[in-house]
């Protein structure tokens, strides 16, 4: 699973909201389709559960179903308290995770 | 009728029946195919609630296209008017797709710290139906919006 975190704007104070935007690239079967080949279904595959932490803590959890769309994207605001790092861990209903961090950076 | 044609021209609408057993014809309700999370809008609404009422409010916003060319990714957008004190904060924002198989797209928990409420995504609809918010304040009260999406194309395949 490939992600990618992007932070908006580029530029940020502390104490500023800024906008979170989380990508993972994801097929998000919804287990209701078809091989056009086969005509077996496609078992269901989609995140189920993302979660936002700074310094460990949690600022967003979320609970997801296949109704997302292919290669998802969440945004989010973040009020940013400091310098520190943000991670993002997504779980699909296989079990497969992944981790992303990116830091913050307040200037000023 | 333009687009149920156009739909069984391209052989696809056994596939999108499958898909979206609610806005499937009587005939093809036989080929139906059970998502693994199945639920209804009722049921869903009750699970969030636990029965409690949902108050329609200003101060959910809504921002989705009336138009969705392709149901298959339609951006929402959901902010709610609030303060996101430690004391008075938006617990979850719930997002639902009225008439899909499974209602339930996300459910997010928020904390104070996020600054704001607000969450981004991009959705499946399986053709022209209601996106419904649903925001737990901290008070625990359930504000609630809703806009019409009028999808083109359904989100098959």
């Amino acid at each position: 699973m490939k992600t990618l975190i992007k932070i908006k704007p580029k530029d940020y104070k502390t104490g500023e909201v800024v906008k979170i935007d989380f990508m993972a690239m994801h097929p998000m079967e919804t287990g209701m389709r078809k091989d056009k080949d086969t005509g077996a279904i496609i078992p269901a595959n989609y995140i189920d559960e993302v979660k936002f932490l700074f310094n460990d803590t949690l600022i967003t959890k979320m609970v997801i179903w296949e109704s997302l769309s292919v290669n998802p994207l969440f945004t989010i605001s973040f009020k940013v308290p400091g310098a520190g790092t943000l991670k993002v861990i997504a779980k699909d209903n296989k079990g497969q995770s992944v981790e992303t961090s990116a830091p913050i950076t307040p200037k000023g | 009728m333009e687009r149920r044609s156009f739909l069984k021209s391209f052989g696809t609408a056994a596939a999108c029946a499958a898909l979206l057993p609610h806005v499937a014809s009587a005939a093809d309700e036989a080929k139906k195919v059970v998502g693994p999370n199945e639920m209804n809008y009722e049921t869903a609404v009750a699970a969030i609630t636990g029965g409690k009422a949902l108050i329609p409010s200003a101060k959910v916003v809504i921002s989705a296209p009336e138009i969705a060319e392709n149901g298959a990714v339609v951006p929402v957008k959901i902010t709610v008017d609030s303060p996101m004190s430690d004391k008075e904060y938006v617990k979850a924002i719930h997002v639902l797709a009225s008439k899909n198989g499974n209602v339930r797209c996300a459910n997010i928990y928020l904390t104070p710290a996020n600054g704001e409420a607000s969450f981004g995504t991009r959705i499946k609809l399986g053709g022209t139906q209601d996106v419904v918010a649903i925001a737990q304040m901290s008070d625990g009260t359930f504000l609630t919006a809703k806009q019409n999406v009028k999808v083109t194309i359904g989100g098959c395949g």
